[in-house]
């Protein structure tokens, strides 16, 4: 985990990580939420609506920006304020997906940093636009 | 900048981070006077400021005011 300072961080910073979504994750993901929507959980009703397969959860790919601030950019430090996000291409198990976060501004009177955060899947399409405004303690 | 200018372009600030384009915002009126006016959107408030008249605030400053009047008398001089 990164535990960099307000100071230590630029605009332009870039952190990146990469994980691949699994049926255990989809799971654990149902048992948190109670999310028992079939587009999710149910093949054939998925496949129906047009997909190769279940859809992920857009919320759960999301909860990847969790990680980003709080493990990567700033990492310990963060302080998640306010996240704006964008679910631009389907979701599906089995696929790899990368979280860049880079720093866009920064706001000293409050130590607060704007990221833009784009999550891609293994195709490098964009799966997720996001701006998150992330304080730094 | 005259006072009343300002406190129109603050006036907008306000209606744009509350997102409500009926709010009244007067110099006397502070954050007991706005339901959603909670930390968070205190930093949202100075973060626009900062980016509306191009200028930079520091913490001590800032947590001095009281009212969007001393708001408005803050940016004036700063601008001066």
């Amino acid at each position: 985990m990164n535990d960099l300072s307000y100071e230590e961080i630029e605009v332009g910073h870039k952190e990146s990580f990469t994980v691949t979504v699994t049926e255990e994750m989809m799971d654990k993901f149902l048992a948190i939420t109670g999310d028992v929507n079939p587009l999710h959980n149910d093949e054939d009703y998925a496949r129906s609506e047009g997909h190769p397969g279940r859809v992920v959860y857009g919320m759960l790919s999301a909860s990847l920006l969790s990680t980003l601030a709080g493990v990567y950019l700033p990492g310990k430090r963060s302080l998640i304020h306010e996240v704006k996000i964008k679910f631009a291409k389907p979701v599906y198990i089995g696929d790899t997906l990368t979280v860049e976060g880079t720093v866009e501004e920064k706001h000293d009177v409050y130590s607060l940093l704007m990221l833009k955060a784009t999550i891609r899947n293994q195709s490098g399409d964009k799966v997720c636009r996001a701006k998150m405004q992330v304080g730094v303690s | 900048m005259t006072h009343e200018e300002v406190l129109n372009i603050v006036r907008g600030i306000f209606r744009d981070v509350f997102d409500d384009d009926d709010l009244i915002v007067e110099d006397s009126t502070n954050s007991s006077d706005i339901e959603d006016w909670d930390s968070l959107e205190h930093i949202a408030l100075v973060v626009s400021m900062e980016k509306e008249f191009d200028l930079k605030f520091d913490l001590k400053e800032v947590n001095k005011l009281e009212n969007v009047g001393q708001m408005v008398d803050l940016i004036i001089s700063k601008l001066a």
